[in-house]
């Protein structure tokens, strides 16, 4: 393991074997990457990538066809190791016979907390994910977004140094998903590895330092992520309305094509223009309806990782 | 290595499950109002009252247990994979054999719980009618407590790498295998035919000897039972229980969990 180096993923390949073991289906192709420590590293796709199967690879949960992978140092098959893991499955199901605070004291005692401190970190946790007034009522009566977050907190219970998780904001309201994406800071702040599954690319540009991109169970992109955050590319759409002739001609003439659009007209600008559009266009006593950033790179990539991938790629249809 | 540790965390859920259930309050009410009906039954005759009461009994203590047994035992892994509870907990530190054995002690247990209440009822029955309660009866009780513990290995076993339907089929064939697999050495004994002769003894060598676990007969006439007796049905208990377990890890720790 190089220092520093919480995740290592070598060749990695899983062939699901339906229909008697004839029908073959590569979910995922031998990828490779690595997480180092410290980071939020996203692991971004579209739907049927590969992502489920390759944390789920790295859980042990299911054997790999080929390849290796290792977590803090160890082979993934190991067991003591996992102390240090935690892992949120997607759309994660739990004994429904037991409260929130039942399951919660189960994983805590099952991860080697010791007892004297189970109680503590439970109502921890509990206020962490904001279920303390629903610690006591059984799983079964737990809303989906409720259960989103009983898995949140088990995966955190016994204070792991590297979490993995699966869609972590699947289920959950506006509310919670800031609430979830303000956990996965403070877990950064105290320097934990961060693993997260998602496709939601808004997601990945708020937490995330690096990313991989995996589409039809390769690999299609692997590095940081504040490069093209901060990059010259980044467009913003500015709505106006209310613009005189003269104003238009101004806009036009000094920012390309101005496009009407009913009432309003609309301009296709770099985001570092935008203080100076809206400054001209304030002067010239138009209206702002709107700005909005447009093909933001993460996106850029992400579409043309997806359109590369083709269909001849190894998830294709059969 | 082996932690008890894990064992135990989830061998006592298991339990906790089991208390939570109320199929199994079911079961056991049915048990202990068979139990009762005995003393019902013994009053129609007037000869060996309180034998046929206590053939009912342990009849019924026998049948029910393993119905139990088997109830539960055949969703036992299953359930956990199918409904994928198993993702997060296998996500500890816990190994696949850890929890298939924590599992099954768990059961096992759950059942020689409800073996101790449904001999409560028995003891109650037997004393409200008179009946002689003898430490032949004790140890009946004992072994049919090993016998359970043979039958919930069969039904883990199975449990962890086929469906309830599947396994109930296959668990209950057993049992009934079980009970009838010295009949059929003796029958294959008596043949002339040596290839005969020879696949009823491999049979009986594979098939679970589970009548070596019944002292119902030497129970209700109060016969002697030699310690050598039962001491030879618990190591044959508890190497059987071994030899189940050890495949059922082994089948169990090469699945994948889809
Ligand atoms: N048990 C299985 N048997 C056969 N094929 C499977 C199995 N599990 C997954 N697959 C296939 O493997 C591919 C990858 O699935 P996976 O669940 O890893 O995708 P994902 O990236 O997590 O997608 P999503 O964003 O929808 O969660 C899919 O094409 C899926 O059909
Ligand atoms: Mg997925």
């Amino acid at each position: 393991m190089n220092a520093g180096e919480i995740v290592r993923v070598e060749g990695l390949a899983k062939e699901f074997r339906s229909g008697l073991g004839l029908r073959r289906k590569r979910a995922v192709d031998g990828i490779s990457f690595s997480v180092r420590e410290g980071e939020i590293f996203g692991f971004v796709g579209p739907n049927g990538a590969g992502k489920t199967t390759t944390l789920k690879l790295l859980m042990g949960l299911i054997r790999p066809t080929a390849g290796s992978a290792t977590i803090l140092g160890h082979d993934v098959g190991e067991t003591a190791f996992r102390r240090h893991v935690g892992f949120l499955p997607e759309n994660p199901y739990f004994y429904e016979y037991l409260t929130g605070r039942e399951i919660l004291g189960f994983y805590a005692r099952l991860s080697g907390v010791p007892g004297r401190r189970i109680r503590e970190r439970v109502e921890t946790l509990l206020a962490w994910v904001g279920l303390e007034h629903a610690g006591d009522a059984r799983l079964r009566t737990y809303s989906k977004g409720m259960l989103q977050r009983v898995g949140i907190a088990q995966a955190l219970v016994h204070d792991p140094s590297v979490v993995f998780l699966d869609e972590p904001m699947s289920g959950l309201d506006p509310i919670g998903r800031k609430e979830i994406r303000d956990l996965v800071l403070r877990l950064h702040g105290e320097g934990k590895t961060v693993f997260m599954n998602t496709h939601i690319l808004s997601d990945v540009e708020m937490l995330c330092d690096r990313v991989a991109i995996i589409v039809k169970g390769a690999i299609r992109y692997e590095g940081p992520i504040a490069e093209f955050l901060h990059s010259d590319e980044r467009k913003a759409d500015v709505v106006l309305a209310r613009v005189s002739l003269e104003l238009a001609a101004g806009l036009d003439a000094r920012w390309g094509p101005l496009t009407g659009r009913g009432e309003h007209v609309e301009l296709h600008v770099d985001e570092k223009a935008i203080h100076d559009v809206l400054a001209q266009a304030l002067d010239g006593r138009a209206e702002v309806v709107s700005v909005t950033p447009r093909g933001a790179s993460l996106e850029s990539i992400f579409l043309s990782a997806v359109r590369e991938g083709g269909d001849a790629g190894p998830g294709g249809p059969p | 290595m082996i932690s008890p540790v894990g064992i135990a965390v989830i061998s006592a859920n298991t339990v906790r499950e089991a208390v939570r259930s109320r199929v199994l309050y079911t079961l056991l009410f049915f048990a202990v109002l068979l139990i009762g009906t005995g003393v019902l039954l013994s009053t129609l005759t007037y000869v060996e009252r309180e034998r046929i009461l206590q053939s009912v009994g342990l009849a019924a203590i026998r049948l029910f247990g393993a119905a139990i047994a088997i109830f539960v035992g055949i969703g036992l892994i299953h359930r956990e994979v199918e409904r994928r509870t198993i993702y997060t907990i296998l996500s500890k530190p816990i190994s696949r054999c850890e929890f298939l054995l924590g599992k099954y002690l768990g059961l096992v247990a759950t059942i020689w719980i409800q073996l101790v209440i449904m001999g409560l009822a028995f003891v109650a029955v037997s004393w409200l009618a008179g009946a002689p309660l003898t430490h032949q009866i004790g140890l009946a009780l004992g072994l049919a407590a090993v016998e359970l513990a043979v039958i919930v290995a069969f039904a883990t076993l199975f449990s962890a790498f086929t469906t309830p339907m599947l396994a109930a089929l296959f668990t209950t064939g057993l049992y009934v295998l079980g009970h009838l697999s010295r009949d059929l050495r003796d029958l294959g004994a008596r043949s002339d035919d040596g290839g005969v002769r020879l696949v009823a003894t491999a049979l009986y060598r594979v098939l679970p000897d589970l009548e070596s676990f019944n002292l119902t007969t030497q129970a209700l006439h109060a016969l002697p039972v030699s310690g050598h007796e039962v001491g030879l049905a618990l190591l044959y208990g508890a190497g059987y229980c071994g030899a189940l377990l050890a495949l059922a890890v082994v089948v169990f720790d090469r699945r994948d969990f889809k």
